[in-house]
């Protein structure tokens, strides 16, 4: 029996009070166990940003809670949520989110400028990480140099170098044509098969079915359990 | 905090030569105020050293009494057809004046007249000065060559004189001069010492009333007073007119600087006791200063104030430029939130840019700051003083102005929401 890395218990997030309350999530349950590759599935509007926003800890929800490794984080204050973000959750983004004026190398180094421990090897871990994603000769160029593959490759290298609990994948290939997005889905393919544990949200069937799971969000309710 | 303070100076340095343009030009608001602040405090401090060189030479503890002629001052009635006048300090009062007013440590009677001197056929109008040896101590009038006037020399009623370096051009004497003879009106004195050329300006010129044009000739006081005398004979279209002023001035020394403005109230009242008409002046170096120093301290108050806006206008360029620069990297700020940056994290970021901004500014205002200067001794003459307090203080005030003019923008940078911020474009 493996554990569950995330649990979330009657998750609800509203936003706004009176006429103009909107309840985005309506009392989700779900577990996501350890090496697990979960797809979380549903069309625009049905709270997936949302749920993404909670799962990584950017959002706290309205009620519920959400135990990520056995601990309830859904209180925390805004320190210990940044703190979270940095240690255990990688995350991974549509637009790739990479900072133009800084170099690949750099921009991969930028969780570990927040990890107070760790500061001699850096540079070392990080060239580790980018040559684990095959971008080991690219180390002084700048995002805009680069594909939009291998940008997205830079970003799962800077998703990987505090060694995540937790990789969070928010439309890993909606910005991708097909062929770079097929890379990059055997690539997140190949770090489950490492045992990582993934979490992906999308609203494309064929991008949810290379999952191992799927979770199935319609208006803010989980619709086909797994 | 994000590793080491070196890493957040790296980053800081990093942003800011990404935008060349914009740090350059917001350094430039920080160096204009900074060197205005330095240049400004040069200016008032130079000033306040003019000051006290000229009132150094006074001596804040002595008070002048000089003889006037009054406006007021009628001939003797007694001696109508002779033009016979007599006027200023008399020998009376100089007694009472040392007799009667406590707290006096000296009190210097000193003798002037103008008079030719000649040297061959050539003839300079000098400034006779007849002064006991303790006045050259308190004036240090100190000879470049030669010895100076001595005590003895006025117990022995030697004619021997002191003379200025320019007396010696002016006469045409190219020789050594110590030991050759002067003559200065009707007695030939005998050169014992040179004194450097320097000349009393401004106020200190006024109050020990030298005479601008013509140089001093110092003689011993006891040699005047008894070889010449006091009273003057001139003889002018024909008719003979005389002059006796017993004592041309009246140096008074206080003991203690403190009892200065008391004492000197004393001479007033010694003095308007004497005399019906004010054929004197009682002049308190003391007193001046005290005015000028105030006058002087609101003008630099004034000039520092005026810089002070000018490098606060420069820190609200450096507030401007990074709020301008927070909303540009808001997408930047919620991807370092995303990947675990706390908010001290980023207010540090931007904390730490403007620092860098406005202590580079400081640095080379700093520099900047000494080309003002030498610009406004150049087209002003004003003497200016730089010294290591003003370089400090000027640097600081500007790494303060940048730290004060950070805090706003990095605050507003450390509190976006960071979910906003990741979705901004």
């Amino acid at each position: 029996m493996t554990a569950a890395v995330l649990s979330l218990r009657g998750i609800t997030k509203v936003y706004g009070e009176g006429d103009a309350r909107l309840e985005v999530l309506k009392g989700i349950d779900a577990e996501v166990k350890t090496g697990e590759y979960v797809a979380i599935m549903g069309p625009s509007g049905s709270g997936k940003s949302t749920l993404l926003n909670i799962l990584g800890c950017l959002d706290r929800p309205t009620k519920g809670t959400y135990e990520l490794e056995g601990e309830d984080v859904s209180r925390l204050s805004d320190n210990r949520l940044s703190a979270i973000r940095g240690e255990r959750l990688g995350f991974i983004f549509q637009s790739f989110n990479l900072i133009p004026q800084l170099t690949v190398l750099e921009n991969v180094e930028v969780p570990l400028l927040y990890d107070p421990g760790r500061r001699h090897d850096r540079s070392v871990r990080c060239r580790e990480v980018l040559d684990s994603v095959g971008l080991g000769h690219r180390l002084k160029h700048r995002p805009p140099q680069l594909s939009g593959g291998e940008r997205q490759r830079v970003a799962i290298a800077r998703a990987l170098v505090r060694d995540p609990v937790l990789l969070l994948a928010d439309e890993p290939t909606g910005n991708l044509d097909s062929k770079t997005g097929e890379d990059v889905l055997q690539f997140m393919e190949q770090l489950h098969a490492d045992g990582r544990t993934i979490l992906m949200i999308t609203h494309d069937a064929a991008v949810a079915k290379r999952a191992g799971r799927v979770i199935r969000l319609q208006d803010g309710r989980v619709v086909a359990p797994a | 905090m994000i590793g080491a303070g070196f890493e957040l100076v790296q980053l800081g340095l990093r942003n800011l030569t990404g935008y060349p343009l914009r740090t350059l030009l917001t350094i430039i608001g920080v160096v204009f105020g900074v060197s205005s602040v330095m240049a400004m405090i040069a200016v008032g401090a130079g000033a306040e050293q003019e000051l006290l060189k000229e009132f150094g030479r006074l001596g804040i503890e002595n008070i002048i009494v000089n003889s006037v002629k009054s406006t007021e001052t009628r001939p003797d009635s007694s001696n109508n057809t002779w033009g016979y006048k007599r006027y200023g300090i008399t020998f009376l009062d100089e007694a009472l004046i040392r007799t009667t007013v406590p707290g006096l440590r000296e009190v210097l009677p000193v003798a002037k007249r103008t008079l030719p001197a000649w040297s061959g056929s050539r003839k300079v109008e000098v400034s006779l000065t007849a002064v006991q040896a303790r006045h050259l101590d308190l004036f240090r009038l100190r000879p470049a060559r030669g010895r100076a006037l001595c005590a003895a020399d006025g117990a022995t009623l030697s004619r021997v004189c002191m003379i200025r370096e320019g007396l010696l051009t002016e006469l045409g004497i190219f020789r050594d001069p110590l030991g050759s003879m002067l003559r200065v009106g009707n007695t030939a004195y005998e050169i014992v010492g040179v004194l450097p050329q320097e000349r009393l300006v401004g106020y200190a010129q006024k109050a020990l009333a030298v005479d601008a044009k013509r140089i001093e000739v110092y003689i011993p006081y006891e040699t005047f007073a008894n070889r010449i005398g006091t009273a003057q004979i001139t003889q002018r279209e024909g008719s003979f007119e005389a002059e006796d002023v017993q004592v041309s001035q009246l140096i008074v020394a206080v003991r203690d600087a403190e009892d200065v403005i008391d004492i000197s109230h004393m001479i007033n009242r010694v003095m308007e006791y004497n005399h019906k008409v004010k054929d004197y002046e009682v002049v308190v170096p003391l007193e001046h200063l005290a005015q000028r120093q105030k006058t002087q301290s609101i003008f630099n108050d004034v000039l520092f104030l005026q810089a002070a806006i000018s490098l606060i206008v420069g820190g609200i360029g450096i507030a401007n430029i990074m709020l301008a620069s927070v909303t540009e990297r808001t997408k930047e700020i919620g991807i370092r939130r995303a990947l675990g940056a706390k908010r001290r994290h980023i207010l540090a970021q931007f904390l730490v840019e403007t620092v860098i901004v406005a202590t580079l500014g400081g640095l080379v205002g700093v520099g900047a700051g000494y080309g003002l200067i030498a610009i406004v001794e150049w087209r002003t003459g004003w003497t200016t003083v730089v010294t290591p307090a003003s370089i400090a203080l000027a640097v600081s005030i500007s790494v303060a102005v940048g730290i004060l003019s950070g805090i706003f923008p990095a605050r507003r940078a450390a509190r976006l929401d960071p979910i906003a911020a990741l979705r901004h474009e």
